[in-house]
């Protein structure tokens, strides 16, 4: 029997309704701006140490300078090409080898331990030894995305196989599909969430090892100049490029959030 | 004067996103006398849980009032208990902490817990199971301990909202005779809502017939069969009698769910 | 005997893996398709491995890398569910934190490396601070949707006895979100032994990330072999340990029904 509890609502003003809608980003927003304040007063008052702190007005001349004077396309292009090739290699070996790992048993038993072992230990502890292997130029870079990016995506990947209700698969079989079909038509889609998690996962770790990797030795890009920066203590040029790789990444997790949301609403409630 | 009166009570919601109200129940008078168990039957969407939970003071009302010994009902308080369909134990305690719960949440004295919830562990049959977690216990079961923890309580009326629906039938009819067992020892104040049929004449002293669009009271029928109640008594005559009249009044609303229109 | 076979198959699955692993290794170095440089071998990481656990040098990092992860990951809890129940309690709270949390989150901590050595020095509170930054996010995201999320049906029982919100709170949302803020510390704790190694490798003076990157420098595999295996070994144990917990803390949730 429907509980109305749940839609029982008292008709509020219609100005009403729209300040509770946006109440959240108001208040969020506001928050921002009371830091950017405080931050402002306090580095211009000598309450913080400007030099090690910065304040908005300086992030934002560096952010001019470097927009004038710093070849940020070039910087930010090789740290693009790095997460990218790294991140397309991770999906390319990371969907196979999950979705092989849900489906067999057998191979689960013997890769899941190496596999697992691996997952847990911090990628970063193989950037010095893959400088060794690959140099410093972007290689190692792109390897070091492809480890911190291709586990999240078959762990996840591996899970949503095994989460897939079985009685679609068995539904398929009493229909006589075949096992390609299947997979193409029962466990793909019902595996897209965990997937997609999955990626979503593996974006946030690609995106950190590619400025890790590049901090701890490269000729260019975001996390080079990061260093950089970071070695002069120009504190203000670290911030934007600190800020921009954030948003990146963070764009990119909201954009795999949407497609998320999508995928999830077409699923039954199980 | 009866214990419960239910006076021209009407719940409204607004429609999310529009400007219309639909009426969940309209028109509503009901007198409910002292220990008498009254059982709501009605097709899906007639009101029938909607009016028990705003007796229960959990959701409010559009219009008209609820008195309960001449007190309004403003919402939850200690003179009802609920027993819900999902028996909503708190998986992380056992039996006897479950039954504890109501006894906690209304302050009772730190004693009289302890001693109430083992008594009405006892009272259900689950004393050999007070160590039990929800989870190692069977649906039927765990109904049990719902009904512990609401009579723990000592409440002047006692709120039933298709406690037995989730039960296989077998496990129905035992707990049906099991709660009419319990019921006759204090003889409180009972709302039963239920879709059964049969279970609402077998533990009722009246029927209440609830019909949809919009929710409203559309006959009580007075059950004159002696109590104990027996399950002997399915077969009587008078019993059928009643199960016919009840059927007759619900069929006009299963019209409207046929799945196949005639043809035109 | 087929019965044992059975229940450690995992086990035996795991020894026959790793037993794989290794000897492929060897032999791969061994027949010369990869330069003992690049990898060195099973046996000298073996004997490498022994000599500086004699040496105490190994029981020296794994220390501090230990303590340093340990009071990152405490700080992070106090804090991640200190802060996650009192977003849950408002969500004018909530709102206002969410920004910095998230930017905690989206955002590489190791890129203000540079940062907290100036404010913290170098040493083991820089590297405190950057696993506590990284840590903190799972735990206040876990604590948060723990308690929001908390079962519907077993809130509306409690308001029916005339629970009020501290009631609700106290008895039903905190309970009942033990296993999901288990499963965050479990993130978390991932995330700042990422954030130890991490910060070890840029200088500090001592622990395992920095044993890494030190012969790392000098072009010493074997030695980098040991403390690598050294840090797969604390994420594995890590890891089972809050495995276990999870388990230990949920087994009310285990077995058919509920």
């Amino acid at each position: 029997m429907a509980v109305a509890t749940d839609y029982a609502r008292r008709r509020a003003p219609s100005i009403g309704r729209a300040v509770d809608r946006y109440y959240g980003a108001l208040v969020s927003t506001g928050s921002v701006v009371a830091f950017l304040v405080v931050w402002q007063v306090a580095a211009a008052r000598g309450w913080v140490n400007a030099r090690y702190t910065s304040s908005p007005s300086q992030v934002l001349a560096a952010a001019l300078d470097i927009a004038r004077h710093d070849d940020f396309p070039h910087h930010a292009w090789v740290s693009f090409s790095e997460f990218s090739l790294g991140f397309a290699a991770a999906l390319g070996i990371g969907l196979p080898l999950g979705l092989a790992l849900g489906t067999s048993r057998r191979l689960r038993l013997f890769v899941d331990p190496p596999m697992m072992a691996l997952y847990t230990a911090p990628r970063l502890t193989l950037l010095p030894i893959l400088i060794i292997w690959l140099g410093i130029g972007a290689a190692s870079k792109v390897a070091v995305v492809l480890l911190g990016a291709v586990f999240p995506i078959i762990v996840n990947t591996m899970a949503g196989v095994r989460e897939t209700d079985p009685r679609l698969f068995q539904a398929a079989r009493a229909f006589g599909a075949s096992r390609l079909d299947t997979m193409i038509k029962v466990l793909v889609p019902g595996a897209l969430p965990a997937i997609l998690l999955g990626i979503r996962l593996a974006i946030g770790r690609g995106v950190l090892s590619v400025v890790v990797g590049e901090m701890f030795v490269s000729e260019a890009g975001i996390g080079h100049q990061i260093m950089n920066y970071g070695e002069a203590m120009q504190v203000g040029h670290l911030m934007v490029y600190a800020f921009a790789i954030s948003l990146f990444g963070y764009a990119l997790t909201i954009a795999v959030r949407l497609i998320e949301d999508r995928v999830r609403s077409w699923r039954p409630e199980p | 004067m009866s214990q419960i009166e239910i006076a021209d009570v009407a719940i409204e919601y607004c429609r999310p996103n529009s400007d219309d109200t639909f009426a969940a129940i309209r028109g509503v008078n009901l007198a409910v006398d002292k220990g008498s168990f009254v059982t709501v039957v009605g097709s899906s969407g007639c009101g029938k849980s909607t009016l028990l939970l705003a007796i229960a003071g959990l959701i409010p009302r559009s219009r008209g009032s609820i008195r309960i010994d001449g007190r309004d009902v403003q919402g939850p308080g200690c003179d009802r208990a609920m027993v819900f369909q999902d028996a909503s134990l708190l998986p992380w305690r056992s039996v006897h902490g479950n039954v504890r719960f109501g006894l906690e949440l209304q302050r009772w004295r730190r004693d009289d817990i302890d001693e109430r919830a083992r008594r009405f562990t006892e009272l259900v049959g689950l004393a050999k199971f007070a160590d039990y977690h929800p989870h190692q216990l069977s649906g039927g079961m765990r109904q049990r301990v719902n009904i512990a923890r609401a009579l723990a309580v000592d409440p002047d009326v006692l709120l039933m909202d298709e406690p037995f629906a989730a039960l296989d039938a077998q496990t129905r009819e035992v707990m049906g005779n099991e709660l009419l067992h319990i019921w006759e020892r204090d003889k409180k104040t009972a709302l039963f809502v239920t879709h059964a049929i049969d279970e609402a004449i077998f533990l009722a002293d009246r029927v209440v017939v609830m019909a949809k669009d919009p929710g409203r009271i559309k006959a009580i029928v007075d059950i004159e069969l002696p109590r104990p109640r027996s399950t002997a008594m399915l077969d009587s005559a008078a019993f059928t009698g009643y199960r016919h009249r009840l059927r007759d009044y619900i069929a006009a609303d299963i019209q409207s769910l046929q799945l196949v229109g005639d043809a035109a | 005997m087929t019965r044992v076979l059975e229940r450690h198959q995992a086990l035996i699955s795991g020894c026959i893996s790793f037993a794989v692993i290794l000897l492929t290794w060897q032999l791969a170095v061994a027949l010369g398709f990869v330069q003992v440089f690049f990898t060195s071998t099973p046996i000298r990481v073996a004997v490498a491995f022994w000599r500086e656990l004699r040496s105490g040098e190994i029981a020296a990092n794994v220390g501090v890398s230990l303590y340093e992860l340990l009071c990152g990951l405490g700080l992070a809890c106090i804090a991640g569910i200190g802060l996650g129940v009192l977003a849950s309690w408002s969500r004018t709270i909530e709102h206002i934190l969410e920004p910095f949390i998230w930017f905690t989150y989206a955002c590489p901590i190791i890129a203000f490396y540079p940062l907290f050595i100036a404010w913290l020095g170098l040493g083991a509170p820089t590297i405190i601070a950057i696993a506590f930054l990284s840590a903190l996010t799972p735990l206040y995201a876990n604590t948060l949707s723990g308690i929001r999320n908390a079962d519907r049906d077993l809130v509306r029982a409690a308001r029916s006895f005339g629970a009020r919100r501290r009631d609700l709170f106290l008895k039903i949302a905190l309970p009942g979100s033990v296993p999901i803020i288990v499963a965050g510390l479990r993130l978390a704790a991932g995330r700042a032994l990422t954030g130890v190694i991490a910060g070890e490798l840029f200088g500090a003076a001592a622990g395992l990330g920095y044993s890494i990157a030190f012969y790392g420098q000098k072009l010493k595999t074997t030695e980098m072999m040991v403390s690598l295996v050294m840090v797969v070994i604390l994420g594995v144990i890590l890891t089972q340990l809050l495995s276990l917990c999870e388990t230990a803390t949920d087994s009310w949730r285990t077995g058919p029904g509920r």
